[in-house]
């Protein structure tokens, strides 16, 4: 092998690894343009799981006879995503969680939606404030919303009232009572845990305790990190005693483990845990596998005593170097109607007719397409424990807040759940786990914006 | 690089001719692997080590940033944590690997005619998709319902939090990973049933007992396979990915997103940086020096190894 | 490994050439041993064996278990549930995705151990100069995380217009594979040299050397190569994940992780069809290996006495 052969074998492999780089749309064809709405199109990170996927689906398709849908199935992927884009060859569609969205909206990987909204005559309005702050940075939308999740506060009432309780003694207002009335409903006996009283569900929803004290962990484009504000270390040191009070971290969440909120022994259904906040689609499954159980669903508050949520969810996006950008965003404008989303919500409510089981709705980014489905489509169940909760979902829907897109959003993600970890691992103390976290925050958001 | 690898000629050939047609044929015998190495190793490996000086962020063309990388590199808490709980890993993991395999290996070839089940059941868990792994590990060292601190419980001891307590999450992971030992055990049982029977016969005309056929017979015969999982064992671990991942890192959205750092693996930690916060740039140099490392270590074990080591047919 | 084979050199026996049949050594003195030591033996391995069971044997109980009871403690699969079975292979084009597998893996396998064994006996064979320094270079490439020789390795197959089809998952072994390079060398090393040189002076060229000699001598060996390779092609899911679109094209891992998405962390984590399509995944690789490995692992034996 001779050097000069040598020599040229390296510098071509890494012109390869270079030239893919630029991004947009490598040797295929661009047939787009001409006849709205024909040619292939490709989808990742969604999958036809269940009957809302495939009823909106199959309306797509059958509006649009001429487009070639080819759904690559499986959750979002980043090795996945990132090597068809280096290969200047990606999806015209990504599925992906809405927290996402800065980052790659950042980098130029996913494309302004601004034409899209415009041609397809979009109706923004019709979508969640909420959800729309997720997908939108610098003023400008990247994705479209999909589904919404928002929390709401759970209640078994058959052990409150063993405690002497009812659902209005749980006042999550009133931070300094939850310590007493956590004791009171845990149960921990000869080192085993085997009730957890409430569970501050941190991590996860340390932002949502953040700004039921008042504080934003981030500002509100999403650059500047605010995690040594000392309500935020308030909010830690809040729901770390909740946990440290019931045996510890160790055993709290080995506990916590073996739950199974998907199934007829949920831990409702068994009595393992009293209070917790939780996304509103255990409703649907209480509804289904624990149709006796005592459940009480409340607003969760801040400390004022005012309704608050936190909300996330999924959003279409496309992607730059996409070939065939108009039929993505006529699937995406379709995948998210009011009409499209009414169609699967009715195929839901029929499958679930069909198995003798509630419909206790669907909730989506879109608000119009909510009002319709609980307007027309929704019974109450006749129990009324549900049909409250239901209510309650929906108040919480329309004053959910949601954490907003920024460019490093996954590092920003990071940095405060690691400095949470810390603590309840007992490596560290809330303030300055947080005051770490903010430091690595910072840079990373520096860096992103930089 | 080197030691070990004397041809195995016991008469050494010096007719140059010779020597440099069996040169040409070599390089035949080598173009296949020369090739592949430099279209998808060199290129790649120079690829990311240009990389590793420039921000690069997979969508958008690489930036010269000179030593910026390395020089964060050398200051990330976050890389000399990850780091050092792979070098600890490896360091309890591999001799752990090695030993078990060994005794494993050992009982296997005493065993007649049911052998091969004995075989397939310590190779079942390496063929056990890592998911499954994953799933069934977070289920097995549950503090509480756990299977191990079940029967430790039995034992009368209280089992530590093998998931949560930073000091026992590695002593957790070193478990599950010697779950999947199977290879080795399969290589040192080819290597066990190689050694000549004379040898052991030779041994005991010398009247030696077990211990003694164990160490002058044994060992030295199955050096070689010894030498060969030490070095495949130790890069392997020092790469240790899926299975952590599986368990810490990947499952965000339900049981709850804890991950403690005390299972930040260092590829794991590179992982996150190239493709979650999509510094490609500095991950690829983070894998350079993550390579360094193995090289030096490698290169430590063959040197050390060396003297131990016994080929057939090596002049010495 | 060093299958040691004629003892060339070693003071026991010296020259021996031609092939030679040997009693076989396993189980050889069993009688002879005291009973106590017995018992011990039969305990530890039945001991170890159980304890390398019972993970397994949970998770095939806990795919035949109903939906609440995944999680149930215990070991029988109690209430029965063969269902998970059937949804498992109805969800989903198992039976593509499992040829489509059996396809790769063994073009993998077949692509790696030949190549390998060709290039093993390259470095165990012959002397030449930079010998060393390129052996070096084969273990060092085992030493690079693959997580960044990703993308530039995905460039050049995309480069070569092979994206969404299944050259990607295999043909880069053509190329031999560092692992197994390293393995077959250590056996090619111990064949005797004398055995070679001696075909040599008969006239054989180097490739009937390797083709005609070498290479069904270490049989046994290319088969530990083809089973681990084979093995690592079954559970690979990066590759398929990042190379393959056309759910058509599909392997097994890459469909078992349509089958987590849909069924398990994607939806109401139905971990009893995660936990059976799993089962169903491995299944294949077990018996692949039940059938090889009686001939590997008894083979290596056979073989390295015969020289």
């Amino acid at each position: 092998m001779s050097r000069r052969l040598r020599a040229t074998a390296l510098a071509g492999a890494l012109t390869l690894a270079i030239s893919g780089c630029g991004g947009v749309g490598g040797g295929g064809d661009s047939g787009g343009g001409a006849t709205k709405g024909s040619g292939a199109l490709s989808t990742m990170g969604f999958g036809l799981s269940d009957e809302i996927a495939k009823t909106r689906v199959d309306a797509f398709k059958k509006d649009h006879p001429d487009v070639q849908l080819q759904i690559t199935e499986g959750a979002f992927d980043e090795q996945q995503f990132l090597s068809a884009v280096a290969s200047g060859n990606p999806p015209d569609l990504v599925y992906m969680d809405r927290k996402l969205i800065g980052t790659y909206a950042k980098r130029g990987s996913i494309q302004p939606l601004t034409d899209c909204v415009e041609k397809q005559k979009i109706d923004l309005g019709q979508y969640r404030q909420a959800a729309k702050d997720q997908v939108t940075l610098d003023g400008t939308v990247y994705g479209i919303p999909e589904f919404s999740q928002v929390r709401v506060l759970y209640l078994n009432e058959a052990l409150l009232k063993q405690a002497g309780l009812t659902a209005d003694d749980v006042n999550v207002a009133d931070w300094a009572s939850l310590p007493a009335l956590n004791t009171k409903l845990a149960k921990v006996s000869g080192g085993r845990l085997s009730r957890i009283g409430i569970d501050p569900k941190i991590p996860e929803f340390l932002p949502m305790w953040a700004k039921a004290n008042g504080a934003e962990m981030i500002s509100a484009d999403g650059a500047k990190a605010n995690l040594t504000d000392p309500k935020v270390v308030e909010a830690l040191t809040t729901g770390v005693k909740l946990i440290q009070d019931q045996g510890g971290w160790g055993k709290f969440k080995s506990f916590r483990d073996t739950f199974d909120f998907f199934g007829a022994e949920n831990p409702l259904a068994k009595n393992q845990i009293a209070a917790w906040p939780m996304e509103e689609w255990f409703l649907n499954q209480a509804a289904k596998n624990s149709p006796k159980a005592e459940l009480v669903v409340k607003p969760f508050v801040d400390r004022q005593g005012k309704p608050l949520s936190m909300s996330n969810g999924q959003a279409w996006v496309v992607t730059k170097g996409a070939k065939n950008p108009e039929a993505a965003c006529a699937f995406v404008k379709q995948m998210t109607a009011t009409d499209t989303w009414f169609a699967a919500a009715k195929a839901r409510a029929e499958a679930r007719k069909a198995a003798n089981l509630p419909f206790t709705g669907v909730w989506t980014g879109n608000t119009a397409a909510d009002k319709k489905i609980f307007d027309e489509l929704y019974q109450p169940t006749g129990n009324k424990r549900f049909d409250d909760a239901v209510a309650t979902i929906r108040e919480a829907q329309d004053i959910a807040f949601a954490m907003p897109a920024s460019p490093a959003g996954a590092e920003f993600d990071k940095a405060w759940t690691d400095a949470v970890n810390r603590v309840l691992s007992g490596q560290a103390q809330p303030a300055e786990a947080l005051a770490r976290a903010q430091q690595e925050a910072t840079a990373a958001l520096d860096k992103a914006a930089g | 690089m080197a030691t070990t690898v004397t041809p195995p000629v016991p008469g050494r050939r010096r007719r140059t001719p010779l020597a440099r047609r069996e040169a040409r044929w070599a390089y035949v015998f080598l173009a296949p692997w020369i090739v592949g190495f430099l279209v998808f190793t060199a290129g790649p490996m120079i690829a990311s080590l240009w990389l590793s000086f420039t921000e690069y962020d997979v969508i958008n063309a690489p930036r010269w940033s000179g030593l910026d990388n390395y020089r964060q590199l050398v200051s990330d808490p976050q890389v000399a944590r990850s780091l050092g709980n792979t070098v600890y890993y490896a360091a309890l993991h591999v001799p752990l690997v090695m030993l078990i395999s060994l005794g494993l290996a050992l009982l296997l070839k005493r065993v007649g005619r049911w052998q091969g089940f004995f075989r397939t059941v310590f190779y079942l868990p390496v063929m056990t998709p890592a998911v499954a792994v994953g799933i069934l590990f977070l289920l097995l060292l549950n503090t509480q319902d756990g299977l191990i601190n079940r029967g430790l419980a039995l034992l009368g001891i209280d089992g530590p939090s093998w998931t949560t307590d930073p000091d026992w999450v590695m002593p957790g992971i070193v478990l599950m990973s010697l779950w999947s030992l199977g290879s080795t055990v399969i290589i040192y049982l080819a290597a066990l049933q190689n050694v000549p029977r004379d040898l052991y016969e030779a041994a005991d005309l010398d009247g030696a007992g077990a211990w003694a056929r164990f160490r002058h017979v044994t060992l030295p015969m199955i050096s070689g396979s010894l030498f060969f999982t030490l070095i495949v064992n130790t890069i392997a671990s020092l790469q240790m990915f899926t299975e952590v991942y599986t368990m810490y890192f990947g499952n965000r959205q339900t049981q709850g997103s804890f991950n403690s750092d005390a299972a930040s693996f260092y590829v794991i930690h590179l992982f996150r940086e190239a493709f979650q916060f999509l510094h490609m740039g500095f991950a690829s140099a983070m894998a350079w020096l993550l390579f360094l490392i193995i090289l030096i270590i490698t290169a430590v074990q063959v040197k050390l190894s060396s003297r131990f080591v016994y080929y057939e047919g090596e002049d010495r | 490994m060093t299958t040691t084979s004629q003892p060339v050199g070693t003071g026991v026996a010296s020259t021996v050439v031609a092939p030679v049949a040997a009693p076989r050594p396993e189980a050889r003195d069993e009688g002879r041993r005291p009973r106590w030591q017995r018992v011990l033996f039969v305990l530890a391995l039945v001991g170890a064996a159980v304890i390398f069971l019972l993970p397994f044997v949970w998770l095939v109980s806990a795919s035949l278990r109903p939906r609440e009871y995944v999680f149930a403690p215990g070991l029988l699969p109690t209430p029965f549930a063969p269902d998970n079975y059937a949804d498992a292979w109805q969800a989903m084009p198992l039976l593509t995705w499992l040829f489509n597998s059996v396809v790769v893996g063994v073009a993998a396998a077949a692509a790696a151990t030949l190549s390998s064994a060709w290039v093993a006996f390259g470095f165990a064979y012959f002397r030449f100069p930079g010998r060393n320094l390129l052996f070096g270079l084969v273990l060092a490439t085992m030493m690079l995380p693959f997580a960044v020789t990703m993308i530039p390795t995905y460039l050049i197959w995309n480069r070569l217009g092979l994206i969404d089809t299944q050259v990607p998952l295999w043909a880069g072994n053509l190329f031999g594979s560092a692992f197994y390079i390293f393995l077959l060398r250590q056996f090619f090393l111990s064949l005797p040299r004398e055995y070679f040189e001696a075909a040599r002076v008969d006239g054989a060229s180097y490739p009937q050397l390797f083709w005609k000699m070498a290479f069904p001598l270490i049989r046994p060996a290319l088969l530990v190569a083809f089973v681990f390779e084979f093995k690592a092609s079954w559970t690979d899911l990066v590759k398929p994940l990042i190379y393959l679109r056309n759910e058509q094209l599909y392997t097994l891992p890459r469909g078992l992780k349509v089958i987590l998405d849909r069924f398990g962390y994607g939806g109401e984590q139905q971990w009893e069809i995660v936990l059976a399509g799993s089962v169903i995944a491995t299944v294949p690789m077990i018996i692949l290996f039940f059938l090889a490995q009686r001939h590997f692992v008894e083979g290596i034996a056979t073989t390295g006495r015969k020289g």
